[in-house]
């Protein structure tokens, strides 16, 4: 008992020490801390945050590589999946921001943009491939990651590319495939998959998407009086007959089901190779085409994420920031990296890209222009598709035509409400 | 109070207070000043002052209302389910059994994975393991998947926060029980009563001060849950599972209406503290009395 | 009769806890599948026991020194939130005045407060402090402690508040007669009997910081101070959990508070038994 007394007392004496000490013990740490962002030494540690958790674990090894290299420090954030946006606007919004963090194009960067450094000056901006660059008042301020492109992926042994060119023949293969016993097509219930993907092409064959997407939230064009997206909702209720639905298809089953050869075709992009990749013998079978909306004959094609340098850090800061984006692509090990390690499609000149199958087919696409490009990144952040998507999956009587009414309801709405 | 009494109160409040304070309440009231600004959530953008505009559309958000709906059937769901289950489970792992030890941890492992990866292992069994019980056992009424259907999606969350929540009422109903005087017990048992009516006589009355804790508890919970309904149903489908705190946060985070979030959640906390503080006040005056 | 009436009991009790464990069993055995086989069947057990995956799990995670950090914080964490709650908890609930129940009643209305809403204006008052004050909160294990202290300071007092109430009077009475003081009172008489509810506490809110992800995600950033939560995060993908490794590493997670658990347990029935004051 009496140790238990003395041991509590011992706990309480502690415990106020360090609640009135809080202060006192930390001290000793500011000064470091603001010592290495006010005095002269060149380069300050900078910070990285980004939103591909894939690469993660090759961008710290490289880091550890730039700093051996060039005794510049640089730390790597960790963030889970779609935690980053919030994370990233907190650590913004509390004057913590990363030095170096990643932003997608559209509207998550105009909303973002006041935070973009000017990267013009840095030298390796100039290698970047015509139109790749994110770019803000002529200045380059966002150096792509990667290229990345979807449309539907297939399996060569099972589906011939010539017999799905356009509605009537993508029909007919889906009713032959579903009469062999197989899933013909497959769309799966994450958001990008199940809708915002495969909307993207009926609003990248607008002759300019951009624009269109301003009159349509202007309220001077409806999605239901547009013959592209007329002829997608025949598309959709052809995928809605014949395919699985795909609100109990998981990402996982999805891309399960493709790679044992139950299904035959996927509404997918390159970056589903990673998980192809676990699965033995899919190389040879691998392909991507195009969705055939209108006789579509391109992939949709985009960046799926830049980086931009936090104009809201210090100068020494920015310019740390710019020479490890620089050493990245311009460095062996830095372009080793990207390709083999981080495995993305460098959107640099002066990268030679290393690919597998459904990479591949996105940068011949890009190669030979036969690209369309990603309009949803215009999408308005508040227009929500999702619940009316899945409401018609799961409504054996929704039609598409009446699909697209409730996405012209929706867009009317989330655009009318500004606040 | 005297002097002496008083200081004595403030050097067993005043830290806690003052920690509680700076990390709690200080933000807390910064967000009421965000509930009447105009303001997408990036600190560099503009924010304007709107005055109660905010709170007026907030009124006129139909999601508003269901969300608020969904929210409220959910947690009369939960309170039921958690509390029923873990007064059963601390009834059973306190009784004469030889395998009570090992039931107590049993009981507590859901507590132990965290929201959001549970909700990826529930989705899972109420989407994959269901189906595959209903195609084996041919009682497909009973095994379809859950998720999908609006109605049976609120029962699956209700589910699934009964199994995480119940081992930790459990905890607190099993400290309760433990309190029990065995003298009691014994004295009841000698006098003829059988396991019942010890059970509804003795035990539950002596447990209020535990179930009012439990009640509480649960409640606060359910008002607030967010990793589950993120992880197993993302609200879905078609938002008929949407509850408040995911509504706040898409309102803040992914819409970027962050004034309008912060309203929201204003209005929401007063609504929830006003009956919860009733049902505190109410069991903590039947309480003095026993 | 009897002894049939028990065994029909175990066996209920036997199937309850399985159906309970049911999740736990999926964890475990997906835990040694490759992501093929996982595609192939859930439920059925791995084809071989390699530890292969936990090995990556571990490495990847950097676990020992996650290990250490989550550790820390969490002993720290919930020692002093005892600590603290304890002592505001027995005032306030021995003191009947309009202050005392003021403050209990903001207490428990803060535990309805969802931390998705308060926690940008707590990182900008945080970040307020570290710059005009000079106290480093945010990125160090001290300020993630305090805050921790600061959001389970609401429901330790709440439940202290609770079964402080159910305790006699007359015996700290009697021990003030004699000229205790009431911090020699509270801790030599009060806190002991204290002790089923402080391991009650000690539990959950040990639960609750070594499971943490969004508040040290936000306070920590630096690699060498993640917990063991955040040094998960390498198998989030965007849209894909990488299974084996994230479950291998979940319950590599588990493992240390379960362990923790039972011995809590046995305390807490011992410390009962032994103390018998009520």
């Amino acid at each position: 008992m009496n140790k238990f007394k003395k041991f509590v007392g011992l706990l309480s004496i502690v415990s106020l020490i360090v609640v009135s000490g809080c202060g006192t013990a930390s001290n000793n740490a500011s000064p470091e801390e603001s010592s290495a962002t006010t005095t002269d030494q060149p380069l300050p540690k900078i910070s990285i945050f980004q939103t591909k958790v894939e690469i993660a674990e090759s961008l710290e090894a490289l880091a550890k590589v730039y700093t051996a290299e060039t005794g510049n420090e640089v730390e790597v954030w960790g963030s889970a999946g779609d935690n980053y946006s919030t994370q990233l606007q907190i650590h913004l919004g509390a004057n913590s921001g990363p030095t170096i963090f990643t932003v997608s194009f559209g509207s998550d960067a105009d909303k973002l943009q006041s935070y973009f450094s000017d990267l013009s000056d840095v030298p390796t901006t100039k290698d970047i491939a015509p139109n790749m660059a994110l770019e803000r008042d002529g200045k380059i301020v966002g150096i792509p990651l990667g290229v990345e492109g979807f449309g539907i992926v297939y399996n060569k042994d099972i589906v011939d590319p010539g017999d799905v060119t356009d509605l009537a023949s993508f029909t007919n293969t889906l009713e032959q495939l579903k009469a062999d016993g197989l899933q013909p097509f497959s769309l799966s219930q994450e958001n990008s998959f199940l809708i915002t993907h495969i909307l993207n092409t009926p609003f990248a064959l607008q002759p300019d998407p951009q624009d269109f997407i301003e009159k349509l939230n202007d309220g001077e064009v409806k999605i239901t009086d547009t013959k592209e997206f007329q002829e997608f909702a025949k598309f959709m209720d052809v995928i809605k007959a014949y395919g699985k639905n795909p609100m109990e298809v998981t990402y996982d089953t999805q891309m399960g089901d493709f790679a044992t050869g139950k299904t035959a075709m996927i509404h997918q992009g390159n970056w589903s190779y990673t998980m192809l990749d676990d699965y033995d013998n899919m190389d040879d079978k691998l392909g991507m085409m195009p969705l055939p909306i209108e006789g579509n004959s391109k992939l949709s094609v985009g960046v799926s994420q830049f980086w931009v340098v936090n104009a809201d850090a210090s100068a020494d800061e920015i310019e740390a920031g710019k020479q490890f984006l620089n050493w990245l692509y311009t460095s062996d090990a830095g372009k080793t990296a990207i390709v083999q390690d981080f495995k993305l499609i460098p959107a640099f000149t002066t990268i030679q890209a290393d690919l597998n199958p459904l990479s591949n087919a996105v940068y011949e696409a890009a190669e030979s222009g036969q690209t369309i490009p990603w309009a949803f990144r215009y999408f308005p952040q508040n227009v929500d598709l999702i619940p009316v998507t899945q409401q018609y999956f799961l409504d054996q009587n929704m039609t598409g035509q009446e699909l697209l009414e409730k996405f012209d309801e929706e867009w009317a709405k989330a655009t009318r409400s500004v606040s | 109070m005297n002097t002496k009494e008083r200081a004595w109160f403030l050097l067993f409040t005043v830290p806690l207070l003052f920690i509680f304070t700076t990390v709690v309440v200080v933000p807390f009231t910064i967000g009421i000043f965000y509930s009447f600004i105009a303001w997408d959530g990036i600190s560099a953008n503009p924010k304007t002052f709107v005055g109660f505009k905010n709170f007026i559309d907030l009124f006129r958000d139909e999601q508003f209302y269901s969300s608020a709906w969904h929210t409220v059937k959910f947690t009369v769901l939960s309170l039921l389910g958690v509390n029923i289950v873990g007064i059963v489970l601390s009834l059973l792992v306190t009784s004469n059994l030889k395998v009570k030890h090992a039931a107590r941890t049993m009981f507590f492992l859901p507590n132990l994975i965290g929201g959001l990866i549970l909700g990826y292992i529930w989705k899972f069994i109420f989407s994959d393991v269901t189906t595959l019980l209903g195609e084996k056992t041919g009682m497909d009424v009973l095994f379809f998947n859950w998720l999908l259907n609006p109605q049976s999606a609120l029962y699956a969350m209700v589910i699934v926060f009964a199994w995480q929540m119940a081992g930790y009422t459990m905890l607190i109903y099993v400290a309760g029980i433990l309190g029990i005087p065995d003298e009691m017990l014994e004295a009841a048992k000698v006098d003829g009563a059988n396991l019942w009516q010890r059970t509804t006589r003795i035990i539950f009355p002596l447990l209020m001060p535990a179930f009012t804790i439990c009640l509480f508890l649960t409640l606060s919970g359910a008002f607030k849950v967010y990793d589950i309904n993120l992880s197993l149903t993302g609200g879905g489908p078609f938002k008929a599972t949407e509850m408040f705190a995911m509504n706040i946060f898409n309102e803040m985070f992914t819409f970027s209406h962050y004034g309008l979030g912060q309203a929201k959640a204003i209005i929401f906390f007063i609504v929830v503290a006003l009956i919860t503080l009733l049902q505190v006040v109410i069991t903590k005056k039947r309480e003095v009395q026993m | 009769m009897v002894k049939a009436r028990v065994y029909i009991f175990e066996v209920f009790l036997f199937i309850l806890a399985l159906v309970f464990l049911s999740p736990i069993y999926i964890m475990v055995v997906n835990s040694f599948k490759s992501r093929a086989e996982l595609y192939e069947n859930p439920l059925a057990l791995p084809t071989s026991f390699s530890f292969e995956y936990y090995i990556q799990a571990f490495e990847k995670m950097n676990f020992l020194s996650g290990f250490v950090n989550s550790l820390y914080v969490t002993v720290a964490s919930v020692v002093l939130t005892v600590i603290l709650a304890s002592m505001t908890a027995w005032m306030l609930a021995r003191t009947d005045n309009k202050w005392s129940k003021t403050i209990y009643l903001v207490f428990v209305a803060t535990m309805l407060i969802p931390f998705q809403t308060i926690m940008m204006p707590l990182m900008q008052s945080m970040n307020w402090v570290q710059t005009h004050l000079n106290i480093p909160m945010m990125n160090t294990h001290e300020g993630l402690i305090y805050m921790n202290v600061g959001f389970n300071a609401s429901m330790a007092v709440f439940l202290y508040h609770g079964f402080i109430k159910t305790i006699p009077v007359a015996l700290e009475e009697a021990a003030e007669l004699e000229g205790c003081n009431k911090f020699r009172l509270f801790w030599s008489i009060v806190f002991p009997m204290l002790k089923t509810i402080t391991v009650t506490i000690a539990i959950i809110n040990i639960m609750g910081v070594w499971n943490d992800f969004l508040l040290p995600s936000l306070v920590l950033t630096d690699k060498s101070l993640r917990t063991i939560p955040l040094s998960m995060f390498y198998f989030f993908g965007e849209f894909t959990i990488v299974w084996n490794l994230a479950m291998a590493g979940l319950t590599l997670t588990i493992i240390p508070v379960v362990i923790f658990y039972m011995f809590a347990q046995k305390y807490m029935i011992k410390g009962i038994t032994a103390g018998a004051l009520k």
